[in-house]
């Protein structure tokens, strides 16, 4: 009988736990969040102006909250969800950052040496000057290295050719025997090639960069929902927003899903990791929080390159941004197929993601009124 | 490949130059152009390969503006398909220059001006009343720059006489987009002047 009691109280006990464990894995979403109307309206604007569908999460004071308009799939008319995953695009920089610098507070990668002492000589031949580029500069856009990705031969390969499976060295072939565009340091400027150099850094002094990755954010802040290279099924998820861009610009939308994935799934460093919007966010908030760098490590990302004007506007894979006269930490990312941001504003101690799979990088008469829709949703955030 | 390219034209020049017969007076006013079409969205001579994955036709006709072969104006219409791209539909006349090589082996260069309807390779969507609706494959219309090359054969007779020639020409698109403004394209052309 007394066995009988232990092994039911056993019983309940592990009940309790697997609910606890599930109860906390999904965070619970305050649905009285006091800027949910406005944001939701302004949402249903961006929808009305042309974005196929957008999705947002929040987390502040008031707990965390999400939301999605429009749909992730026009074809059958399926409404997008705060499920559906989403293309971060360049903010995958940010995670490639974090990478570089717990390598920095391990002590393998000295920021100030040469990129040279860590890149294999096979990647290195084919960027000018590359014993003048220190780790510092690739990570703060101030090495000059030309970027890749808008060689005009780069381009043309891979809208003839989207199943092309383009390798790292291969992106940096285009920009083989190209001179720097300033010298080294001296100023700066925004190159998705800085990033690739990074995780083929990472790979040479990890032996893989997507394991390290997926060993020092991911796993330890339960991403679940945050998938890159070497994931199981990656890219291919149920659940992954199709892709749309205007490629005349004019405001007529074409299905680029197939590019688009083809394209991320080979991208490393600069691009690469989709996730769902509350995922996003948590990256950023461990981030902020000191979960995955050290204080010091932290306020090390915050040492800010200058833009022309003199004013700060990025650090070691971290956006410096003022939206409505607050700053806000964080980084964007655009794509064939998607657009995003993700933010922290300091002050008000709020983050928030927004995902479109509206391609942003090639321009559309519907970035415009996305431009000032967006205005109204980072002054409800910060209201 | 470009080397092969180079070296197939040669070989068509040294077969055509051995068979030539040589009567330029023989030239007739508005030939039939029938040409093979093999398109590719790239820089030039880059990429040659992938134009053979994109086939297309083409139709034309010229006018000599010396009454000899080696200045004429040509008017094309080209149908292409291109899988990735979009097919295109390309009007286009160009001004052509023909430097004889050796006997009735012609050389060409050519340029001029046209114009690129260029179709979606896959269904696209617009807003109408704020609800999306289908806007099939219809795409865009941009002017174009063609530049060229030939190198043919001249088969007089004074019944009807076939040139068969080999064509490389560059296109330069204009107002693909905002973002790219300017694009390049390529067709290889494989044909024959019909002159009856």
């Amino acid at each position: 009988m007394i066995i009988r009691i232990y092994m039911m109280r056993i019983y309940f006990i592990s009940c309790f736990l697997v609910w606890i464990t599930v109860a906390f894995a999904q965070e619970s979403i305050n649905a009285n969040y006091s800027k949910a109307a406005e944001i939701d309206s302004a949402l249903q604007q961006l929808v009305k102006e042309g974005v196929p569908g957008v999705s947002m999460a929040v987390y502040s004071k008031e707990g965390w909250w999400t939301t999605s308009a429009g749909y992730s799939k026009l074809e059958d008319k399926t409404l997008m969800q705060s499920s559906n995953l989403q293309y971060l695009q360049s903010v995958s920089k940010t995670f490639m950052a974090v990478c570089i610098l717990k390598l920095y507070e391990q002590g393998k990668i000295d920021l100030e040496a040469p990129m040279t002492k860590y890149l294999p000589e096979k990647f290195s031949r084919h960027i000018t000057d590359a014993g003048k580029i220190t780790i510092h500069m690739l990570m703060k856009h101030t090495s000059g290295i030309p970027e890749y990705n808008s060689i005009p031969a780069y381009i043309t390969k891979l809208l003839q050719h989207p199943d092309y499976p383009f390798t790292p060295e291969e992106y940096l072939q285009y920009i083989h025997g190209k001179p720097l565009t300033f010298v080294p340091g001296s100023k700066y400027s925004y190159r998705n090639t800085n990033y690739l150099i990074l995780a083929l850094i990472a790979d040479a002094i990890t032996g893989d960069h997507r394991k390290f990755l997926s060993d020092t954010i991911t796993k330890p802040l339960g991403l679940s929902n945050t998938f890159y290279q070497g994931d199981p099924g990656y890219i291919n998820y149920s659940n992954l927003v199709n892709s749309y861009w205007d490629r005349h610009s004019d405001g007529v939308l074409e299905n680029a899903t197939e590019l688009q994935r083809k394209n991320v799934a080979l991208l490393i460093g600069d691009d690469g990791i989709v996730a769902t919007p509350v995922d996003a966010v948590k990256f950023l908030r461990g981030l902020m929080e000191n979960k995955l760098l050290s204080a010091s490590t932290l306020e090390l990302m915050k040492s800010w390159a200058k833009d022309s004007k003199g004013n700060p506007t990025y650090g070691l894979g971290l956006d410096y941004a003022v939206f409505q006269n607050q700053i806000a930490y964080g980084h964007s990312g655009g794509g064939i197929g998607a657009g995003c941001q993700l933010y922290y504003f300091l002050e008000k101690n709020v983050y928030f993601f927004i995902g479109v799979n509206l391609g942003t990088v090639t321009e559309s008469p519907i970035h415009e009124v996305m431009g000032k829709t967006l205005d109204k949703i980072h002054k409800a955030l910060v209201e | 490949m470009r080397t092969k390219i180079l070296g197939v034209m040669a070989s068509c020049c040294l077969v055509f130059s051995l068979q030539a017969q040589t009567d330029n007076s023989n030239y007739r006013n508005f030939p039939i152009v029938v040409t093979l079409q093999f398109h590719c969205f790239s820089l030039p001579f880059r990429d040659i390969k992938s134009n053979f994955s994109n086939v297309g036709f083409g139709l034309g006709t010229e006018v000599s503006l010396n009454g000899k072969q080696n200045w004429a104006q040509q008017v094309s219409v080209v149908w292409y398909h291109n899988k990735m791209l979009g097919n295109g539909l390309l009007f286009y006349s160009q001004m052509a220059w023909r430097p004889t090589v050796s006997s009735d082996v012609f050389t060409e260069v050519k340029a001029g001006a046209g114009y690129l309807y260029s179709f979606r390779p896959i269904e696209s969507f617009k807003q109408v009343n704020g609800k999306w609706v289908s806007a099939g494959h219809k795409g865009k219309g941009m002017l174009t720059l063609p530049v060229g090359v030939s190198v043919g054969h001249n088969g007089y007779s004074n019944g009807t006489y076939f040139s068969p020639f080999v064509s490389y020409q560059f296109l330069i698109v204009s107002g693909y987009n905002k973002s790219i403004p300017v694009v390049p394209e390529t067709l290889v052309q494989m044909g024959t002047r019909i002159h009856f």
